[in-house]
């Protein structure tokens, strides 16, 4: 192999690597906590993340949308609020489904207001979704009068069901046994988990192998070539931001209903996980670019870190620090990369050395 | 591509499967073993354990728990009316327990306990100051996780983790007095047994747990009340600077006094109540407000916190040049005994931290030493600190 095919195939592989770089910062994140943190690497411990991730999981769907789309959705945290508060506060009087449809149309109707402010009045959509998010959170502090509303009666049946396994208990593995097989069927697959995965698969599909999804990358990549394109471009700001509060909403209002609990907190303080998950996920700050699957595997990185940092003892402060660092980490990286890359594509070695051997 | 991302996905769950051979669980002790350990852990003596201000570790209240008739409906009651928090007030006092994990009886040596506390705070670290104490007299392993800053989500994801690393005893403090009903019943179904502390669940909380042990908060309160109530003359408004939304302390340390006061002082009046998140810049300013709404009607302001509330309140009635205003709170923070000693502050009430810590661990060795008959709450005792005491709690534990 020549020089330059050498060089050629560590650029190919550097770029393979780029392109799998959060999946192999997921990768390294559980070999590392494997090796080193205790418990771990166990069946039960890896429910634990995969659940950890699928609470924020649809908050995190709805702004990684929002953000392809080129705006900001902070109201994502109290979406998610909404949804759990509402969802335990109607059941007893409208059901389990109808307070689910409720916490969910009462999240689109959010980013509805959302995004009518943003599109039509043209405020930016940072201002309108910090005002959102203060409002639907103070609004929801008071109808709970600043506390926790349980399930309904003390009821835990759907909470179980929502925690139990979806192929049934066949498949459970005995008292003492934790076999991986089991733990797949019974432990990780769960309802919660399902509903959680479904919107994944769902919101992937939209975004990648349909012409509308592939709208909402056109309208973040460029507004004006979109509306040149027939996009219709307020439509789809408006559409982004009922999506991405409906989902949240429906999201809490799962977490609520499998927790048996409704929480201020459910949202609140998921905004800043999610934010970072979006980011590491490989999702442009600027719009256009970016996956919803990035955002998982961001989010269940993130997940397994703070987790193994909690296996090994370490307390609240590193595990907020090592979030950080790993964001501020990916960010960096980014920079680097985007200048190794652009300096890369002005070099065109081939054609500066024609240039000489034409000069000479 | 597809190639690529399933080759990836093998190699990671090659080494998922690869790491998670290494796991060694086993833990069996010989029946000759437990019962040295039993003696060995029998034999520990820690009533002679002193705090860091040269108190006793090791105390409680050891009045009988005789809770009065429970009203019919209490939430149909007002809130101003002490039945109304009732299970609040006598929570686990009379319940049945569940069928609870049974004591192992070979001792405390070796045994793991994690501790799960709320949040990271001067007093939760003279907490496990005092946990630890206990914890190394019995050699027990303390593991402690905190659920940042009070967050229910984070201490719901680490009592899952509790769970699959099966620790001999968990104490947990609740982040939120009702949303911790789910995670002691699954904790309970998992067959771990449970200690909670210092902040005290909802009663329907309390049968899953093996006992319960903290400050008697709501004891503690109306006792200040009355204190409150004399310094006032038992006439004149009042504002409640209430502890953080979602914790028991949140309704104990507003409605006990409310309550008390209505009781003993029919004169005094509750002008307005509002939480402050215990920080002394988000406390300045509503305190600055009450001054300017209520003027001389204020005559004196309860705090949740004797620290970072306290300090929001003094500065806000220096600025005001409103000095005459009477302050009680909740302690015992050097914050709050050195405005004791300044006369900012006219009475707190006493809240040993270290011990608050040491008396969970010393209840979870007595369990792992065959002790079955606990009560089902343990207070520690009560007692409110004025101007007059104030030099027997120092120096301050937090």
């Amino acid at each position: 192999m020549t020089p330059d095919g050498a060089g050629s195939f560590l650029w190919r592989s550097l770029l393979l690597a780029h392109r799998w770089r959060v999946w192999i910062l997921c990768a390294a994140i559980f070999g590392v906590m494997g090796a080193v943190a205790p418990h771990f690497a166990e069946p039960g411990n890896f429910a634990n993340i995969v659940k950890g991730a699928g609470t924020a999981l649809p908050a995190a769907i709805g702004f990684t949308l929002v953000l392809l789309a080129g705006q900001l959705d902070l109201s994502v945290g109290s979406a998610m609020t909404m949804g759990g508060m509402l969802v335990m506060g109607l059941a007893p009087r409208l059901g389990w489904a109808g307070a689910l449809a409720v916490a969910a149309a009462a999240g689109c109707a959010q980013g509805l207001a959302n995004g009518l402010l943003v599109s039509k009045a043209k405020i930016n959509s940072f201002i309108v979704t910090l005002g959102t998010m203060l409002i639907v959170y103070n609004a929801m502090a008071i109808y709970s009068h600043g506390g926790t509303i349980p399930a309904p009666k003390g009821d835990f049946t759907l909470s179980d069901w929502l925690q139990g396994p979806v192929v049934g208990p066949v498949f459970a593995p005995r008292p003492g046994q934790s076999g991986w097989a089991g733990a797949w069927l019974t432990l990780w697959l769960t309802p919660r988990n399902f509903v959680a995965i479904a919107l994944l698969a769902a919101a992937w599909v939209v975004l990648r192998l349909t012409p509308v999804g592939r709208g909402f990358y056109l309208l973040g990549g460029n507004r004006q070539t979109a509306w040149y394109s027939g996009l219709s471009v307020d439509g789809y700001i408006i559409g982004a931001f009922v999506i991405s509060a409906g989902v949240s909403a429906f999201g809490g209002a799962m977490v609520a209903m499998s927790e048996a609990a409704g929480s201020l907190e459910v949202g609140d303080r998921s905004l800043m996980t999610i934010v970072a998950a979006v980011i590491i996920g490989g999702t442009s700050m600027e719009g256009g670019k970016g996956s919803v699957v990035g955002s998982a595997v961001a989010l269940v990185a993130l997940t397994a870190l703070t987790n193994g940092l909690d296996c090994l003892g370490a307390g609240y402060e590193v595990n907020l620090m090592s979030s950080g660092l790993v964001l501020a980490l990916v960010i960096l990286y980014d920079a680097i990369w985007l200048h190794v890359r652009r300096r890369k594509l002005g070099q065109r070695k081939d054609l500066l050395a024609e240039l000489t051997r034409s000069i000479s | 591509m597809k190639r690529r991302a399933v080759l990836i996905a093998m190699t990671m769950a090659a080494a998922m499967a690869a790491i998670c051979g290494c796991q060694d669980k086993s833990n069996a002790k010989t029946p000759e073993q437990r019962a040295a350990d039993l003696k060995q852990s029998l034999a520990v003596d820690v009533s002679k354990l002193k705090s860091s201000n040269n108190q006793p570790l090791i105390i409680m209240d050891d009045s009988p728990l005789n809770p009065p008739p429970r009203p019919a409906d209490p939430a149909a009651l007002p809130e101003d009316d002490a039945g109304h928090w009732y299970d609040m007030e006598y929570a686990g006092w009379r319940c049945t327990k569940e069928d609870l994990p049974k004591s192992p009886a070979d001792g405390a040596k070796g045994k793991t306990v994690w501790c799960l506390r709320h949040m990271d705070h001067p007093y939760t670290t003279a907490y496990v100051n005092g946990m630890q104490k206990v914890a190394d007299a019995y050699g027990i392993n303390l593991k402690v996780l905190t659920a940042d800053k009070a967050d229910v989500n984070v201490q719901s994801r680490q009592v899952d983790q509790a769970i699959n690393a099966r620790p001999d005893m968990l104490i947990i403090l609740p982040v939120d007095a009702v949303a911790v009903v789910p995670m002691l019943r699954k904790l309970k179904q998992a067959g771990v047994p449970v200690i909670a502390s210092n902040l005290i669940p909802v009663d329907e909380a309390m049968k899953y747990v093996l006992t319960w042990s903290g400050p008697d908060d709501w004891g503690q309160f109306r006792m200040l009340a009355r204190e409150f109530a004399k310094r006032m003359n038992y006439e004149g408004g009042y504002c409640i600077v209430r502890h953080m939304a979602g914790g028991s302390c949140f309704n104990s340390r507003t409605w006990s006094v409310v309550t008390e006061l209505k009781k003993i002082a029919p004169k005094m009046k509750c002008l307005d109540m509002q939480t402050t998140q215990l920080k002394a810049e988000q406390t300045t300013p509503v305190v600055a407000g009450w001054i300017a709404k209520y003027g001389p009607e204020l005559k004196g302001i309860v705090s949740a916190d004797d620290s970072g509330a306290q300090i929001g309140i003094n500065d806000a009635c220096a600025k005001a040049g409103r000095e005459d205003i009477i302050r009680v709170a909740a302690g015992n923070s050097k914050v709050g005994m050195d405005f004791i000693k300044a006369g900012k502050l006219h009475a707190i009430t006493y809240q040993n931290a270290e011990a608050d810590g040491a008396l969970p661990m010393k209840l979870a060795a007595d369990w792992f030493n065959g002790k079955t008959d606990l009560k089902p709450v343990y207070y520690l005792p009560k007692h409110v600190i004025t101007a007059k005491d104030v030099d027997k709690y120092l120096p301050a534990q937090w």
